[in-house]
């Protein structure tokens, strides 16, 4: 019999839980431990952050389906990772603290015989003076309630407009690193949409502000796609849509201090401006959450495991842009040097960024962190699962890999609500770290697979992989047959 | 704001039915290319 214990219950975790759960006879334990009490779909959040969605609608309670499915479930958040058990524990444990009931602020060592680090990022805001959700007149959309207090923000600044008020609206990347430049993308054209829709676009002046060396970088380095008939580059297809819309745009630019409606950048000509708003929302740096890990004689072990992010079985080795191949980018998960910790997802460290990095003059790193999306976060997960499935039942090789250089993943970006009326920015890429040996003519992709579409069928298909992936995570019949 | 998509493309982005078809296509097109597959990437191995 087996202990699985997995911390996270994100996309990630979720997945990683579903599978293990499905294939694995009941002798074998699974275990969740996240301080989430709620599974959220976070594609969903910018629908929120609009007032077209409710909460509700994005999330559902974790304890209820962990209980009918066998699944073990702790709210506890882990603080600390002891691969070698301790002098009282001889198995390998994660220390945990309770975050909710009678058990709050307690302790407990759960042991394991595999762990899977799900836990993703740490929202760093602090990384960034005066960037605080909901404070300063700017606002976040990276979790269901961030989004609600966007909306309310939101809401608040339209009614002004509607009173006559003219207003400025700034929305991208809160930090010189940051990534998931296609979240605030979708948030970008859904709140443009809505102010068309309550009649007060003229009244709003709208910007984009991102750390980008050009448009559509997206943290993939951008890519070459084709386009209807035509081949053409995300940064000249995102120009267009902006353009037409009416979005003018700041690029290269690295956002580092808050103020009451200011927004202050660096950038990468070294010079510092300034940018007012009447709302903002920009997207915070990622970081790990700071574990500690510890051997069976409580040293300090840390740097085996972590790198911010976890450790696992890619090459870190550090190399000029030039160098950098997909060959570095991992393939299990696996920590090199405790062979039952994986970590897929988001909580693995990546070898370097996929963007080519840029200094400003000032020595001020301003480039986008790879992006860190859900669907190789599900398919990542899975493989681990896999893997783990595989070693219980007896094999030596771990036969499941999923290299970002060998993937392809879908973002199905919404540029605005409305069954008839809604539109979507549809970009597959393939793989998602380009491949520049495999593919030298095509900026490291490959082209059939690498495709970009605008229209109202965009719209439908966020809505179904919302339906479909919310239809999945709660386990309904054969939710195994949708992909991740 | 400069007008960027012509008429016709913006026909065909909005219009119900033409985008009926194109959501199909694209439906299986992502399915092929997402749940196509994925591996490695190192020869050694």
């Amino acid at each position: 019999m087996a202990k699985i214990v997995i911390l996270g219950a994100g996309i990630s975790g979720h997945v990683a839980a579903t599978h293990l759960r499905r294939k694995l006879s009941k002798n074998h334990e699974v275990l969740v431990v996240s301080p989430n009490s709620n599974y959220q779909w976070i594609p969903s959040n910018i629908w929120v952050g609009i007032g077209r969605m409710k909460s509700e609608q994005i999330l559902f309670p974790l304890a209820p389906l962990y209980k009918k499915k066998k699944i073990g479930f702790k709210q506890a958040k882990a603080v600390s990772f002891h691969p070698e058990g301790d002098s009282e524990v001889d198995k390998p444990y994660v220390l945990i603290e309770y975050v909710i009931g009678e058990n709050k602020g307690n302790f407990e060592k759960v042991t394991y015989d595999y762990l899977i680090n799900a836990t993703g990022p740490k929202l760093a805001f602090d990384m960034t003076e005066g960037l605080i959700p909901g404070k300063n007149k700017v606002y976040s959309v990276c979790t269901y309630g961030h989004a609600e207090h966007a909306w309310q923000g939101l809401n608040k600044v339209i009614q002004q407009m509607k009173q006559g008020k003219k207003a400025k609206i700034l929305i991208g990347t809160g930090h010189a690193k940051s990534t998931c430049q296609g979240a605030a993308f979708e948030y970008i054209l859904n709140v443009e949409k809505e102010l068309r829709r309550h009649k007060v676009r003229d009244k709003a002046e709208i910007t984009w502000i991102a750390n980008e060396y050009q448009l559509g970088d997206f943290g993939m380095d951008g890519m070459l796609l084709s386009y209807g008939n035509n081949i053409m580059k995300s940064s000249e297809m995102i120009e267009m849509v902006f353009e037409d819309r009416g979005i003018k745009w700041i690029t290269r630019a690295g956002v580092n201090k808050i103020e009451d409606g200011v927004a202050h950048y660096e950038t990468l000509d070294g010079e510092y401006k300034s940018e007012n708003f009447d709302f903002a929302m920009l997207i915070p740096a990622f970081s790990g959450h700071g574990f500690k890990a510890y051997d069976k004689s409580d040293n300090d072990i840390t740097e085996k495991l972590f790198k911010g992010f976890m450790l696992v079985d890619a090459d870190y080795t550090p190399k000029p842009y030039e160098q950098w191949t997909v060959q570095d980018w991992p393939e299990t998960y696996q920590n090199p040097s405790y062979k039952n910790i994986f970590a897929p997802g988001i909580a693995f460290a990546p070898p370097h960024a996929i963007s080519k990095p840029r200094v400003s003059k000032n020595g001020t790193s301003i480039s986008p962190a790879p992006p860190r999306t859900g669907m190789p976060s599900g398919i990542t997960a899975k493989l681990v699962a896999e893997n783990i499935i595989d070693i219980i039942n007896g094999k030596k090789t771990l036969n499941h890999r999923g290299s970002l250089g060998n993937m392809g993943a879908a973002c199905i970006a919404s540029a605005g609500y409305g069954l008839m009326k809604g539109s979507g920015v549809s970009i597959t890429t393939f793989p998602i770290v380009p491949d520049y040996v495999k593919y030298p003519d095509t900026q490291g992709r490959k082209l059939g697979k690498t495709f970009g579409d605008i229209g109202l069928a965009g719209h439908w298909l966020k809505l179904t992989l919302h339906y479909a992936f919310l239809y999945k995570a709660k386990m309904k019949p054969f939710w195994w047959l949708i992909p991740e | 704001m400069t007008q960027r998509i012509s008429k016709t493309k913006r026909f065909i982005m909005t219009n119900p039915i033409i985008q009926f078809f194109k959501y199909i296509y694209l439906s299986l097109k992502i399915l092929v290319i997402v749940a196509g597959g994925h591996g490695g990437t190192r020869k050694n191995i």
